[in-house]
């Protein structure tokens, strides 16, 4: 018998106190560590520096310590690896235990070591390592420490409850290697949070760690004494394990840059032993700043604290990363959702088969959402790699779902895969006798090393069993086998007594279902603890929607009759049994209960009675039990535009119109609004809330009684003239009209007689002027000084991309007697607005600040021109390359083609808005791959599949000669010059125009300019067009944002052709990514950019390549249309990049 | 109210010296002050404003998410930044890159 059981039977056990600190108040050097390579390795001083760690062993002992922790922490493959001795794991820990042994012998009175086994420093839960390489680095580690000697193994500050579940399988697999049995403690660190770093609570981690059977558990780490008050409490409630408690000296405060632990030792030791008394502990001892003189201390409080009997007593649970959830809900039953089940879901089905994992994810949280209380995970799929399937789907859903797992399989390797990636207490389904014993009892194995429950069905060598009898006797052999001899909790097996289709009319069946039920209520009977469940839509099965949902509606109720615990059942299909109309609830349970008679068929008065397939749409859910305005606030909240309407004639029963649009409807909006400014919810999510408060408003509108009015002012609003781009103020026109205001859009192109008409038409409150060229600030500017010229000083709000705060303060107010506000994007515009209402506008103010940006030094421009007016800084080529046709060539692509140059990085972190904010780097990985990534494909789905692009291009190569800063552009027989392009040169720097790329006039050889223009084609602004007219705000917004980077995508593919034509693509970049940052030789310029602003240059690209064969126009203010349309001059000069004017 | 401390900025390409208040974004600097650098996106993802910042690193705000991911995509060395994610927080010697 080991001593240290003896010990901890009588008394509490006092381990020691921190050792990390202890060893840097040695101030180790490099030396110390032995060379750079090793600097920070602590475990390397088992070795280097033994004696240290001697005089720390021994001063924990002199205080008063039982039994030091070994010098470990770090000790495993993993972290050692970060010093390249991954290769001496076992070695290291070996000596360390050796080397506390050798000090705890030194006593007289018996003292132990605990081999320490830290959380390392990858999370197996994120993905960070597998759990094969955990596993393995963890068994060396115990495996060392049980050679040398360590008396517990003590597997500490857990983060992860997947490492928790990894480790113990490694130490237990460790003892088996050494034939040496120890005791195997467990300490979770629950952060001031009140859970695990993961987000793990207490509870869950009880039940997942309760199923491995360790030694001990208890909590170390992460906070003082007072904050693990509420975390033992809950230990010391529930868990049957000893206790254990190693506190930090109290919450760190931060004192001139270093971290101190504040708690004395007399107060440390006072609390501790506290708690020792409160909760019946069993081990205790220090963490984080905790000294020999703490458990000195802590060694004369404990002096006269004895053992507490605790009588645990824990509701059987499963669990998930992050709760558990008891297996006995009140009211019954436990819903296990059944549509993340590839046998049970088409949705899911077809995901599987595309390989988007995500969408499988957003089937799950559905779920969730539709409060099902635990979820059936299946993914065996005819062809496919089931255990790739749970691995990929695993990894992603572990994290992002917060139900515990029913793992649904009958393949060994893929429960075994599943239950190594779940980090909480799985159900496995599932057993039975089909084959014999063999295959149950491995099964059994895994749930026994892994830590689940199991759904056991009733099935033997004889097949399914039908009637009572057969089903009771397979459950007899499930109980003996799963509890007799594996010694399961009763309440972890789960059987399941199958359910039969009634709807075939099958007569073998008719009584199915009775037997299925009184099976229920006998095993309940003669196996207590043992729980039911049920897989309750078989019993449908065959049947039409409409009928199956009553139907299954009463099967569930009469299984909780008879005791049933838990039901696969979809959530959200649960139809109260109260609203079921008589009528169909008679036919119903008749058919249930087999009562038939002579001309009575209850199947078929069902199938009449739903002939004509009208069922109401009664789901319930958590939101149900929510008042309807809360409901209403929600929906906006969430954008759940689907389930708008329904809830918005909900409140109207209960709330007056004008009461939800202002109170309900606008209020919520208010909050998306400050949660868009906090940075906690992006752009897309904000467009799918304004949609859903358009629907929502719209179904109000009508009700509204015809003198009142609802909008807080007018605001008319207008891209100004020569300026196409529509999305920015269409974005302003969304916000403002969701949130209360009349918004007259007048459109692009609008000239300033045209605004100012449109705001003598009615009473405005305000004029919004929008533009993404930099030449319409300018024009704002002049719109400024009309608007003050006839009289105007309403507000006039400015924003666009080129435009910035400090133009607008320091050009633009001057020129304008009312108030002129610069709004950084549309939520700035609705504050100015509600301010201006309210006439606290002044309050919004920001001083102004002159500008203290000061040139102290402006050096000579670094190179000069050249006498022909060149820089000098461009040096010509040798060679020029060869194009392999003069002149024009037309082409056509697919949307596919387009594909595969889409920066998809810019689609979604600009175009779509999709940026971190204020989120959590874990919370933004979450949008990205729940949200934008399944958006994306989603959209790339439906561009194939629908005629929305028809991408056409035309491209050539034209001689050309540049004569200064003109680059003149010949025939392809060089008789001619066919056009000019007047480019414009940097003022100072290097001096560069784009002109300087090419061969000067006077040379004997002529340059090759590339010339391009694609497009989309109409059908793409004009599916725009229409997502916006029909409100599909969100929709509207990332299909314009694809479509603008499709454009770019599609010059990027023609410019890559023109390179692999010249010859000098060897030096495109491999990686997109590069290639997109212009990651080749020469460069692509585009009029409107900085090299050269003027959009003018459009007119000869677009003649010289005859735009018109691609229904390509220029407008008066030289930009082209459709909107999706983009041109370029090439060069390939490999001096060429981009710059600025 | 105080004045807060300034810091300098060198342009290289230009041989351009410009002073701002600490904490003042580059791009604002370099526009203010007619630096030769091109800015396209402004906002961190083309990367046609990459600068290599051949002295003061340490005094340009850290990069956020976005920027890190951006520069790790194109590999680019510890000492690139992109021009307008940067503010100066200390005196600053520019390269602008132009790639």
């Amino acid at each position: 018998m080991n001593t240290l059981a003896s010990l901890l039977l009588e008394r509490p056990l006092l381990l020691d106190g921190g050792m990390g600190t202890q060893i840097l108040a040695r101030k180790p050097t490099v030396d110390d560590f032995g060379g750079l390579q090793l600097d920070g390795c602590m475990e390397i001083f088992n070795e280097r520096r033994p004696e240290w760690i001697r005089n720390i062993h021994a001063a924990y002992f002199d205080a008063g310590a039982d039994a030091v922790e070994t010098n470990t922490f770090g000790a495993n493959d993993v972290v050692l690896g970060e010093f390249a001795i991954a290769h001496r794991t076992e070695e290291i820990n070996l000596l360390a235990a050796r080397l506390a042994k050798d000090v705890a012998r030194s006593y007289d009175r018996t003292r132990f070591v605990v081999g320490s086994v830290g959380p390392g420093t990858k999370l197996i839960t994120l993905g960070h390592i597998d759990p094969d390489s955990l596993f393995e680095s963890y068994r060396a580690q115990v495996r060392g420490l049980l050679l040398g000697g360590a008396d517990s193994i003590l597997i500490e500050t857990c983060q992860d409850l997947g490492q928790v579940k990894t480790t113990v399988r490694a130490a237990r697999a460790a003892m088996a290697d050494t034939k040496i049995q120890r005791p195997l403690w467990v300490q979770v660190t629950v952060e001031a949070t009140g859970t695990l770093l993961l987000g793990t609570e207490i509870f869950a981690a009880l039940t997942a760690i309760e199923m491995l059977g360790v030694d001990a558990l208890g909590l170390n780490c992460g906070t003082g004494p007072d904050e693990m008050y509420a975390p033992l409490a809950t230990l010391a409630e529930a868990s049957p394990f000893l206790l254990s408690c190693l506190p930090n000296a109290g919450m760190p405060v931060n004192e001139s840059g270093n971290l101190i632990y504040p708690q004395t030792p007399e107060i440390f030791a006072e609390k501790v032993a506290a708690a020792a008394k409160t909760f019946g502990l069993n081990i205790v001892g220090g963490c984080c700043g905790t000294t020999p003189a703490h458990i000195r201390a802590l060694a004369q409080r404990m002096a006269n604290v004895g053992l507490t009997r605790r009588t645990p007593s824990m509701e059987r649970s499963v669990s998930s990363l992050y709760q558990g959830v008891t297996l006995r809900q009140e009211p019954r039953p436990l819903i296990v959702g059944e549509r993340t089940n590839a046998n049970g879901s088409k949705a899911f089905r077809d995901a599987l088969a595309k390989d988007d994992f995500d969408a499988l994810v957003g089937i799950a949280k559905d779920q969730q959402r539709e409060a099902s209380h635990m979820l059936d995970v299946c993914v065996a799929y005819v062809g496919r790699d089931e255990v790739r399937d749970m691995d990929e789907f695993l990894k992603r859903l572990v994290t992002q779902c917060t139900l515990p797992l029913m793992i649904d399989s009958t393949e060994p390797a893929v429960i075994e895969r599943a239950l190594k990636l779940a980090p909480g207490k799985c159900v496995v389904n599932s057993i039975n006798f089909e084959d014999g014993e063999g295959r149950a009892r491995q099964i059994l194995d895994l749930c026994r090393t892994y830590g689940a429950a199991v759904v056991a069905l009733t099935i033997d060598e004889q097949g399914m069993a039908q009637t009572l009898e057969q089903k009771l006797v397979v459950a007899q052999r499930l109980v003996d086998l799963v509890i007799g001899e594996y010694k399961f909790n009763p309440s972890d097996l789960i059987i399941d007594p199958l359910t039969f289709t009634l709807g075939s009319g099958d007569e073998a069946y008719r009584r199915s279902a009775i037997a299925t039920l009184d099976a229920i209520r006998e095993i309940k009977a003669r196996h207590p603890g043992v729980l039911t469940m049920l897989g309750v839509s078989n019993v449908s099965f065959g049947l039409k929607p409409a009928v199956r949902h009553v139907v299954n509606a009463l099967m569930l109720y009469h299984g909780v009759q008879a005791g049933l615990d838990l039901a696969i059942f979809n959530s959200g299909k649960v139809i109260p049994v109260a609203r079921i109309p008589e009528d169909q609830r008679r036919a119903t349970e008749d058919l249930l209960f087999d009562r038939r008679s002579e001309g009575y068929d209850p199947l078929k008065v069902l199938l009449e009675i739903f002939g004509n397939g009208k069922v109401a749409d009664m789901t319930a859910s958590s939101l149900e039990a929510m008042d309807p305005s809360a409901r209403l606030r929600q929906d906006i909240l969430d954008g759940e535009k689907q389930r708008v309407l329904g809830d918005v004639d909900e409140a109207l029963k209960f709330h007056d119109p004008l009461h939800l649009i202002n109170e309900v409807l606008l209020g919520a909006m208010k909050e998306v609004g400050e949660r868009f400014g906090a940075g906690t919810m992006q752009l897309p999510f904000v467009l799918e809330s304004a949609e859903t408060m358009k629907a929502a408003i719209s179904r109000i509108e009508p009700l509204l009684p015809k003198e009142s009015s609802t909008s807080k002012g007018r605001i008319v609003l207008a891209t100004v003239k020569g300026d196409v781009h529509d999305i920015g103020k269409n974005l302003v026109d969304i916000i403002l009209s969701n949130n209360g205001y009349e918004v007259a859009n007048l459109g692009i192109k609008q000239p300033v007689e045209a605004i100012m008409a449109a705001v003598d038409q009615a009473p405005t409150l305000a004029v919004g002027l929008s533009g993404l060229l930099v030449k319409s600030t300018a024009i704002m500017r002049e719109n400024l000084i009309s608007m003050a010229e006839k009289g105007y000083t309403l507000p006039v709000i400015l924003g666009g991309a080129a435009l910035t705060r400090d133009f607008v303060e320091q050009e633009c107010r001057p020129l304008y007697k009312g108030p002129v506000r610069y709004a950084e994007d549309a939520f700035e515009g609705l504050r100015i607005l509600d301010a201006s209402r309210s006439g606290d506008l002044a309050e919004l103010e920001v001083p102004v600040q002159a500008s203290k940006i000061t040139v102290l030094r402006r050096g000579e421009a670094s190179v000069p021109l050249t006498p022909e007016g060149r820089s000098s800084w461009v040096k010509r080529s040798d060679t020029i390359p060869e194009p392999p046709f003069w002149g024009v060539k037309e082409v056509a692509h697919g949307p596919e083609d387009l594909f595969e140059f889409l920066d998809t990085f810019v689609v979604i972190r600009n175009r779509w808005s999709f940026t971190q904010g204020q989120l959590s780097d874990a919370d933004f990985d979450q949008v990205i791959k729940g949200k934008a990534e399944p958006l994306l494909a989603s959209w790339k789905q439906r561009l194939l599949a629908e005629p929305l692009l028809r991408p056409r291009a035309r491209y050539g190569y034209f001689p050309v000669q540049a004569a200064g800063d003109v680059l003149k552009v010949f025939a392809p027989d060089r008789s001619q010059i066919l056009s000019e392009f007047v480019l414009p040169r940097q003022a100072a720097g290097r001096r560069l125009c784009i002109a300087d790329y090419f061969e000067p006039v006077g040379s004997s050889r002529f340059d090759v300019m590339g010339l391009q223009l694609v497009t989309l084609g109409r059908e793409t602004a004009e599916h725009a067009a229409k997502l916006y007219a029909a409100n599909q705000y969100s929709d509207y917004f990332s299909f314009h944002g694809l479509a603008t980077e499709l454009t770019e995508a599609y010059a990027e593919l023609i410019h890559s052709q023109i390179r692999r034509e010249l010859g000098i693509h060897q030096r495109d970049a491999k990686q997109l990514r590069q290639l997109f940052s212009q990651g080749y030789q020469g460069s692509r310029y585009s009029f409107g950019y900085p090299a050269c602003p003027d959009l003018e240059g459009n007119v000869p690209i677009l003649e010289l390549l005859q735009g018109a064969e691609l229904d390509v126009e220029i407008t008066e203010g030289f930009q082209m249309v459709p909107e999706y349309t983009t041109s370029a001059l090439v060069t390939w000069h490999p001096q060429a990049r981009y710059f600025a004017v | 109210m105080v004045d807060t401390d300034l810091v300098k900025v060198h342009f290289i390409l230009d041989d351009l010296l410009v002073q701002a208040p600490q904490g003042t974004p580059l791009q604002e600097i370099a526009d203010h002050a007619g630096a030769d650098i091109t800015f396209g996106c402004r906002s961190g993802s083309c990367g046609t404003c990459r600068v290599r910042v051949t002295s003061g690193l340490e005094d340009c705000s850290p990069a956020e998410a976005e920027e890190r991911d951006f520069l790790a995509s194109l590999e680019a060395p510890a000492d690139h930044r992109l021009a307008c994610q940067v503010c100066a927080n200390g005196d600053l010697e520019i390269e602008y890159l132009g790639l």
